[in-house]
């Protein structure tokens, strides 16, 4: 059994929201609907000594998921593969699990009456495909794999590079991480 | 949406078809059951885009469909601009244009018929066939602000523009006014993966852009000073002892002429004019002299600064040279047009076009480099070491701004019917309240369209083109690389929408040229052309199944072998060729179209640098806004503003401001941001409303916040080499939209 996980690298991401406007259309998502926003800090510091950093969102996938455990219907679910999910027609849009994901992660659809989120594209992943926003990112600054896989580029990166969780003191445990630019550049 | 779809089911197709929304042309997959597109994908096997897409990218099917394109040919019957349309058969529309154009040539010459062209969205070589059979010289696009001149140029000095980037040997890449990370996303992603490996990467750029706040070195000068930089570096270079004394004394001509020439011209004499320090220039200029190999990429902001465009190209192409990254490993790359297929210019008749009429070109006698007496000129000198000629469309084209002002002043004589293609002139081409009113005064105008733009409202006839999907494509630089990209179309055109080689083709049948148009598909065209390289494919759409590239064997230092395609066979820094056409041959200094040393008093007015913008995500030029699944992430205009300037100015983040140049104001909202010099403002370019009032005068919003209306074509303003207008450099002053100053509209 594979242990999905995602790398965002942020030294190649360069805010393009590709990602963002793939995961919306492929997945028919409405239009104030995102699963995966991009989040730019900067430019910090004053003209023209300045940093910038986008930092791709998306669900955490937590091995630890807050939000499984407040689901009181067990429509939000945990799959073996660690992809984190939501039953919809299980949801009876409490917001339970909305206010438990520490990330943010989960939206209603006022529509549907169902909380959505990104699920790895769970569907694409089944047939052998990456995710839509990796496969879209031109820069490669999404990196999607299998963490049990010692030969996984997501292997490699996670152990041999400064690979953090957000807010990882909470220990919900993401399955996604993420590598920060040290170095600040420029004269 | 495709989630729910089973890509697995019978009978899904997987057609190896190309995204048609910027010329990068990433190869896209896509999904087809019965002649309907269920997915897309990016290729991962398509050697740019390896799978990536951009924004635009994913929203190919949301294109394909939108309920607001344009799905049959038009006819207007209200009156021009009224929005009253009657939908007719394509056979008939193309009959009345014909019986038009043909009744105008009769009456006035067929130099009164006159075209528009956008970016690369279509088969211009198609376009460029009709006009040279239909007898006008008229034919123009965009390409004064993108490239052309550029190509020119570096043409005239060296035989060809170095245009193909050997990028995975290189050790310095000198990104010059371009932000392939808001632009360019494929080559974006090989520009990190270098860099990854230790390629040095330099960004000139007066923001911090996407691609700056990456780079190694960030150079932010003052909009329009490039010249002034690039001869400060050719000073630095040579007088510091960089520069490549074996290439200079083979293979250059000119050099003593040159060092003599810039010898006036220190890092201290630029560094007041552009705004940076003579260590920050002497750092760029070591940089790049002294990571050898290097290579320095072409971006549109050169091609955009109007009158000193020309001189700062001829600059810039002397870098290059007197550092002898030219045709060899890791530089610069002189491919040459391909010797093996047929390029786009061996299919557009231009000796067809009669001798009498090419002098009649507008613009001609005035910037003659990106038209008849300068592209016969290169053309003679590239078909010596070539064998051919670069593209004529393009590269020898009448000048916009000198049209339009045609349509108004009927001088130097009247252009009576202008076709547009692919292009919306009033929110892409300069000066745009000049644009309006020509278009508003030309007898008869028709548009080929995806969408009611505001051109298109104004037309006479409004006619439907197929988008990526629906059509196949040829991608070669423009005609102009040895290398081509081939892909197939997705689908037969939905509705009744036409490839707009189709459009030609009728539209040339229909005026006289029966005999002209062997090829009854874009497919039989595009096989006639690849026909030579003798892969084993019967067919076009059989070539892209089993081949779909050709690369040829990349041969360096072929100069070496045939020589420079220049009179004496070398590289001119000292450039005969630009003499003869009665410009200097060594690039003088030329301050930026308006600027603050030499208009003193109208900087006092107008105390802001305006910079318009280049591309930025998720439009391309004035496309997309009318789709939301995009429109989400940039609903409004945004002009970037240094927060110190913004404070004195009391604008506060999201207000909305007025820009404002001798030429006119616009509304566009402040981004403060300390990504932006404090003197300078940035402006988005492209901006109109689909959701207004599309009739005339509202026609979308297309004054409001359209940076088009600040820019200058004045003729003193242009470049004197090719006319390049000036988009960038201007002067301009700021101030925040309240009820006092909200009247007199727009
Ligand atoms: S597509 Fe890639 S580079 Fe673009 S914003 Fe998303 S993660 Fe960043
Ligand atoms: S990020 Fe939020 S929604 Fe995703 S698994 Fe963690 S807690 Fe659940
Ligand atoms: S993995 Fe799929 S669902 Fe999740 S953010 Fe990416 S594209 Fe959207």
């Amino acid at each position: 059994m594979a242990r999905y996980a995602m790398v965002l690298d942020t030294r190649r991401c360069i805010g393009c929201h590709s990602c963002t406007v793939a995961c919306k259309v492929h997945n028919g998502l409405p239009v104030d609907m995102i699963y995966n926003p991009v989040t730019t800090v900067g430019p910090t510091g004053v003209y023209p000594n300045l940093h910038q950093v986008h930092i791709p969102l998306l669900c955490m996938h937590c091995a630890n998921a807050p939000c499984v455990d407040a689901c009181p219907t067990c429509a939000s679910q945990k799959r073996d593969d660690g992809v984190v999910f939501v039953e919809d027609k299980m949801c009876v849009g409490c917001l339970s699990c909305v206010m438990a994901c520490p990330y943010g992660a989960r939206t209603l659809n006022d529509e549907t009456g169902a909380v959505q989120k990104c699920d790895f594209c769970k569907e694409r992943l089944d047939a052998g495909k990456k995710p839509h926003c990796v496969n879209t990112c031109h820069q490669k600054a999404r990196i999607f794999g299998d963490l049990d896989d010692e030969t996984s580029e997501v292997y490699k990166l996670v152990n041999s590079e400064n690979a953090a969780r957000l807010l990882g003191e909470l220990n919900t445990e993401p399955y996604t991480f993420y590598i920060y630019g040290l170095e600040v550049k420029n004269p | 949406m495709s989630k729910n779809v089973d890509l697995e089911q019978e009978g899904v197709e997987v057609r190896k078809s190309a995204c048609y929304f910027c010329h990068q042309n990433c190869g896209v997959l896509a999904y087809v059951k019965d002649g309907k597109v269920l997915a897309i994908e990016g290729d991962p096997d398509f050697p740019t885009n390896q799978g990536g897409l951009c924004c635009r990218g994913n929203i190919a099917l949301q294109h394909l469909d939108h309920p607001e394109r344009v799905n049959y040919p038009l006819k207007r019957v209200g009156k021009r601009g009224e929005g009253k349309w009657e939908q007719i058969p394509w056979d008939q529309a193309i009959q009345e244009i014909a019986a038009r154009l043909n009744g105008i040539k009769d009456e006035f010459g067929a130099e009164a018929v006159a075209t528009a062209g956008g970016t690369q969205r279509t088969d211009d070589w198609a376009r460029r066939r009709f006009m040279n059979l239909f007898g006008s010289p008229n034919g123009f696009h965009n390409s004064h602000l993108c490239w052309i001149p550029t190509f020119m140029v570096e043409t005239a000095i060296y035989g060809w523009c170095p245009f193909e980037l050997d990028m995975g040997n290189s050790r310095c890449l000198i990104l010059w006014g371009q932000n392939p990370g808001a632009a360019g996303m494929p080559e974006m992603h090989h520009i990190t993966e270098f860099q990854s490996k230790g390629m040095k990467v330099i960004v000139i750029d007066p923001r911090f852009s996407e691609t700056a706040a990456k780079a190694d070195l960030w150079l932010p000068l003052r909009p329009g000073s490039d010249l002034a930089l690039a001869l400060a570096w050719i000073n630095v270079i040579i007088f510091e002892g960089l520069y490549d004394q074996e290439f200079v004394a083979n293979c250059c001509e000119g050099f003593g002429e040159l060092a003599d020439h810039v010898e006036q011209f220190t890092p201290e004499w630029a560094s007041p004019l552009t705004w940076l320090t003579p260590e920050q220039i002497r750092a760029g200029a070591y940089m790049y002299a002294m990571n050898k190999p290097g290579n320095i990429q072409w971006g549109t902001s050169v091609d955009q600064i109007g009158k000193p465009a020309g001189s700062a190209m001829h600059a810039r192409a002397i870098l290059r040279a007197i550092t002898g990254n030219l045709d060899a490993p890791g530089s610069d790359l002189l491919t040459g047009p391909s010797p093996d297929f047929i390029t786009d210019e061996e299919m557009e008749a231009n000796d067809r076009l009669p001798e009498s009429q090419k002098p009649k070109q507008i613009g001609a006698d005035r910037f003659k480099l990106v038209t008849w007496p300068g592209y016969s000129r290169i053309a003679e000198e590239t078909k010596k070491v070539w064998g051919k000629a670069p593209t004529a469309e393009w590269m020898c084209e009448a000048h916009p701004p000198s049209v339009f002002r045609a349509i108004l002043t009927e001088r130097p004589y009247k252009v009576k019917a202008l076709l547009v293609s692919a292009t919306n002139p009033i929110n892409s081409y300069g000066e745009t309240k000049l644009v309006l009113d020509a278009l508003r005064a030309v007898d008869f105008m028709v548009t080929c369209d995806y969408w009611m733009t505001p051109t298109a409202a104004l037309s006479d006839y409004v006619l439907p083109i197929a988008g990526a999907l629906e059509r196949p494509t040829i991608t070669s630089s423009y005609g102009c690389s040895d290398f081509l990209l081939a892909s197939q179309r997705a689908i037969q055109p939905m509705y009744e929408r036409r490839n707009d080689y189709n459009f030609w083709r009728d539209l040339g049948m229909a005026t006289g040229q029966k005999e002209e148009w062997p090829w009854e598909t874009v497919e039989d065209a595009y096989y006639h052309r690849i026909a030579p390289l003798g892969y084993d494919a019967g067919t076009y759409d059989e070539f892209v199944e089993l081949y779909r590239f050709h690369f040829p064997e990349r041969e360096y230092f072929k100069y070496q072998r045939q020589g420079f395609a220049t009179p004496s066979g070398k590289v001119e820094l000292y450039s005969s060729v630009l003499k003869d056409l009665g410009y200097p041959p060594l690039p003088p200094y030329i301050g930026p179209s308006e600027n603050e040393v030499d208009d003193p008093e109208l900087a006092k007015d107008f105390p802001l640098v305006l910079t318009t913008g280049g591309g930025f995500m998720p439009y391309h030029h004035s496309e997309h806004f009318q789709i939301k699944e995009v429109r989400f992430l940039r609903h409004e205009p945004y002009m970037d503003i240094n927060p110190t300037t913004a404070a004195e100015l009391s604008i506060e983040d999201g207000d909305w401001v007025w820009i404002e140049t001798k030429r006119g104001r616009i509304k566009q909202k402040a981004n403060l941001t300390q990504g932006i010099h404090p003197r300078v403002v940035y402006t988005q370019r492209g901006w109109w409303y689909p959701e207004r009032d599309m009739r005339d005068p509202e026609l979308g919003g297309c004054l409001e916040s359209n940076t088009n209306v600040l820019t200058s074509t004045a003729d003193e303003h242009c470049d004197p080499y090719s006319g390049a207008w000036a988009n960038r450099g201007l002067l301009c002053r700021v101030y925040k939209v309240d009820a006092s100053n909200l009247k007199g509209g727009k």
